[in-house]
């Protein structure tokens, strides 16, 4: 019987990169010319890390000629976005689109359905001249409950407001952000139809495991290459793979929300190298005393990050299941 | 008294309104978050009900076990803050 290591942040490293590369490219091919039986790919990409990752994978599965990238910018993306998945595409060699996607979000009332929730909360907010954005305020280390999101405005006189979100105007601005990646998801797949190609989706494990996607949004896809690497693999593959440095540098952000928002204070609470190693840990039975004491925190402090992985892990169960169908 | 009895069944209502679960199952010193009765949208709505129903507004910083951990908790904190109101 083969004994667990000890625990340690190397643990989570990958062993042999082009082998862990080979094994999704080859996959890759198969699902989308066998399994699939589409002549292509379609990847949505936004100049983030994990976009750019699964470009780069298809490319090298299917070739440049058979990949599209499509660029989705809408009024809150930043331009850096564009920039570095247009610097990315030509990296690559891969033909992009880009799809401006503010009317379509104007259409559903996305913005103006989101600004009235958040003036609900902050009166004073005024969405043509402020920004604003969701956060948490509690440290997963020292908290046992769940989190409880604030929306943060920044006025346009460099004053901010911060006031806890109830339940109604929580919700409302969730479903209406959620409008960009189910709009985004509507767009991947008219130029997959169009192509008859198949749409890859970007999410990396935490996102799917801790439910950081949109159900029927960005978690809509034919192919998740991804969705079983931690953060910190997927950096270690877009060094392999050369993606642009300026891509690799950039610090993960959500791009959703006016204000400038990483993902570390909208969802993970931690740094995702500290995030992936302590779910490593979790996820493989190590005891709260064993992460601490490589990981520099208390044995109180790991056991309610565990606390919380498994509360995210079970009441995200709904966004990973399927239609439920009924059968006879 | 009479108070804490008739904040104790509003909560327990709500409680179990919210959760699908039976209201004898939900007792004054049921854990609500360790025995895994409440998800993070339960706890949002449990913030939103006392704010409505008791007129207190709660701060981040009181977003605790000791103000949260279970009904009777939840009603000791009610009654400071309303002591420091009044």
């Amino acid at each position: 019987m083969s004994q667990k290591a000890n625990f340690s942040r190397d643990l989570i490293k990958l062993k042999n990169i082009e082998q862990v590369i080979s094994e999704i490219t080859e996959r890759l091919q198969n699902d989308v010319f066998n399994i699939l039986r589409r002549k292509g790919a379609i990847v949505g990409i936004s100049g983030g890390i994990d976009s750019s990752v699964t470009l780069a994978l298809a490319v090298k599965a299917l070739g440049a000629d058979r990949v599209i990238g499509i660029i989705m910018p809408e009024n809150d993306s930043s331009d850096d976005s564009k920039n570095l998945a247009l610097q990315l595409a030509e990296k690559f060699g891969v033909k992009t689109i880009e799809e401006n996607m503010t009317p379509a979000l104007e259409g559903f009332g996305c913005y103006k359905r989101r600004d009235e929730a958040v003036r609900s909360v902050i009166p004073k907010f005024n969405p043509e001249t402020d920004k604003f954005k969701i956060e948490i305020k509690q440290s997963i280390l020292n908290m046992k409950l769940p989190p409880v999101f604030n929306a943060t405005v920044y006025f346009a006189d460099e004053t901010t407001e911060s006031k806890m979100l109830p339940m109604k105007a929580y919700l409302q601005i969730v479903a209406a952000s959620n409008f960009k990646q189910r709009s985004r998801m509507s767009m991947l797949y008219y130029h997959a139809e169009a192509n008859h190609f198949a749409v890859i989706g970007t999410p990396n494990k935490h996102e799917v495991k801790q439910g950081f996607f949109v159900k029927y949004g960005d978690g809509g896809a034919d192919i998740m290459p991804i969705g079983h690497l931690y953060k910190t693999q997927v950096y270690e593959l877009a060094e392999f793979l050369e993606v642009p440095k300026t891509i690799i540098d950039r610090t993960p952000t959500t791009d959703t929300y006016p204000a400038e928002q990483t993902q570390e204070d909208f969802f993970y609470q931690l740094p995702f190298e500290t995030m992936d190693i302590l779910w490593y840990g979790w996820e493989n039975g190590y005891s709260a005393e064993e992460v601490a004491k490589e990981m520099g925190y208390s044995p109180e402090e790991i056991s309610n990050v565990f606390i919380n992985f498994e509360r995210k892990m079970k009441t995200t169960d709904y966004l990973r299941m399927p239609p439920i169908h009924f059968s006879k | 008294m009479d108070t804490i009895i008739t904040q104790t069944e509003q909560l327990r209502s709500f409680i179990s309104e919210i959760t699908f679960k039976e209201i004898d199952e939900i007792t004054e010193d049921t854990l609500l978050f360790e025995e895994g009765v409440f998800d993070s949208l339960g706890f949002l709505s449990l913030i939103s009900f006392i704010s409505e129903n008791f007129g207190i507004e709660v701060e981040n910083d009181e977003l605790n076990e000791e103000n949260f951990q279970s009904i009777k908790s939840v009603i000791s904190f009610i009654s400071k803050k309303k002591n420091v109101l009044e």
